[in-house]
């Protein structure tokens, strides 16, 4: 780093790549260490007092939510937060209601050789899938949620499960890509798409990425927005829009978290 | 948890290369101690100016495999467009998305948690046949490639005789 007042001088010999990435490491540990990857069930109060000096559209939203949700958990930001809140939320759902477990476990399973026929190499998806079918098999056994939790703060086995979900979008994407190109936005594939939004960790997550996780394992979801839309409510979004979700998540522009009622 | 699950990928991945090797390339460990530091020794592509030539290179796994790329260094000297003086390979599917320091253009394949040593070893196999000037990393190698096609073939004909030499 150039002392204060050092005029800035551009040195083409220099990488200022690795002192790029060496500073974004620096920012991903500091938000590592300062939460865990899936928090535990917190009340809403404490969305409450975070949006303490916010103005009252925020207070208002979190007034709405309340009247619904009474718990919330929160997840780590670091643009994995779609997927972990998504898979936590999904596997959790099945230890209290196990009934439609199997058939989840069977798409899970089938999945993998999906991803195969749809070009994915067997060999380098294998290792993402086992960690997955691992903590559905967890749940399967009615593990504890603090097993299910631990699983998710494990940073390796919640990272590769994170890896195998953006697969599956990936793959339902590209299955489905005539209908999916209509809605990508500059000159791109869907394949493209895929390789630069949704496979790569830490690519945040939009529409797109929902509709297509939650149609490919049948599971739906409500979203709740809470952003700057001028209304004393949150809105509600339903992926699929017909369905009737059993999970929920809280979404802040950038950031999603979990919701309970 | 992490470091347990790259060290078996790449394990994995080493069992594989030995009992189905790649055409083009042949890779083991540095030191057998050490999973995460690889040696390959690339086959000049055929039907190229690299053709002939053996290339030793490394690759260096950090501990996040393949959740993060490796790092890959020639250890031959070669001249090329995409590959620094120190031998770093500069390609983009060695960077992390978000990396855009070297002016890649948007559309470029980014690194990605399902590539291997394989898929790395063809990317860079292709990189040698068909430099991209666009992001040099040698921007003496980009600029003779680009305006001097037969100092450029003479330069890799000089890297070739020596990585030749250097398996005599």
């Amino acid at each position: 780093m150039a002392a204060e007042g050092d005029k800035f001088v551009y040195d083409p010999e220099r990488n200022y790549d690795d002192a790029t990435m060496a500073q974004i490491r620096v920012m991903e540990n500091e938000i590592a260490s300062q939460n865990n990857i899936v928090s535990d069930r917190l009340s809403l109060q404490t969305l409450m007092e975070e949006y303490a000096d916010a103005d009252d559209a925020f207070k208002l939203k979190i007034k709405d939510l309340e009247s619904r949700y009474r718990y919330m958990r929160r997840t780590r930001g670091d643009g994995n937060c779609f997927y972990r809140a998504f898979g936590f939320a999904c596997l959790e759902q099945f230890l209290t209601d196990s009934k439609t477990l199997p058939r989840f476990k069977e798409v899970a399973q089938k999945s993998r050789d999906e991803l195969v026929s749809l070009g994915f190499p067997q060999f380098t998806i294998e290792d993402f899938h086992e960690s997955f079918m691992a903590a559905i098999k967890q749940v399967e056994k009615q593990c504890s949620v603090t097993e299910l939790s631990n699983i998710f703060n494990d940073q390796g086995l919640s990272d590769y499960i994170v890896v195998y979900l953006r697969l599956l979008v990936s793959g339902y994407l590209q299955k489905e890509a005539d209908f999916f190109a209509n809605f990508i936005e500059g000159e791109r594939t869907v394949k493209e798409f895929c390789n630069q939004e949704v496979e790569p960790m830490g690519k945040e997550s939009d529409h797109i990425h929902i509709i297509a996780l939650t149609t490919t394992l049948d599971v739906p979801v409500r979203v709740e927005y809470m952003d700057r839309v001028d209304s004393e409510k949150c809105t509600q979004h339903n992926f699929p829009e017909e369905s009737q979700p059993s999970i929920a998540l809280l979404y802040r522009p950038g950031h999603y978290d979990i919701l309970y009622s | 948890m992490a470091i347990e699950q790259s060290f078996l990928l790449l394990k994995k991945q080493l069992a594989e290369l030995n009992k189905n090797p790649v055409e083009g390339f042949s890779a083991g460990l540095l030191d057998d101690e050490d999973m995460y530091k690889w040696e390959v020794l690339i086959y000049g592509p055929p039907d190229t100016l690299f053709e002939g030539g053996f290339f030793k290179a490394h690759l260096i796994f950090p501990k996040e495999y393949p959740l993060k790329p490796p790092k890959m260094i020639f250890q031959t000297e070669i001249f090329h467009p995409n590959i620094a003086k120190d031998g770093s390979v500069c390609i983009s599917i060695l960077h992390e998305p978000g990396d855009d320091k070297y002016g890649y253009e948007k559309a470029s394949e980014r690194w990605l948690p399902v590539h291997t040593v394989e898929t790395i070893l063809v990317s860079v196999i292709s990189m040698l046949a068909d430099p991209n000037d666009e992001s040099p990393a040698n921007v003496d190698a980009a600029k003779i490639w680009r305006e001097n096609p037969d100092e450029f073939k003479k330069r890799v004909a000089k890297c070739v005789r020596k990585s030749q030499d250097a398996f005599e």
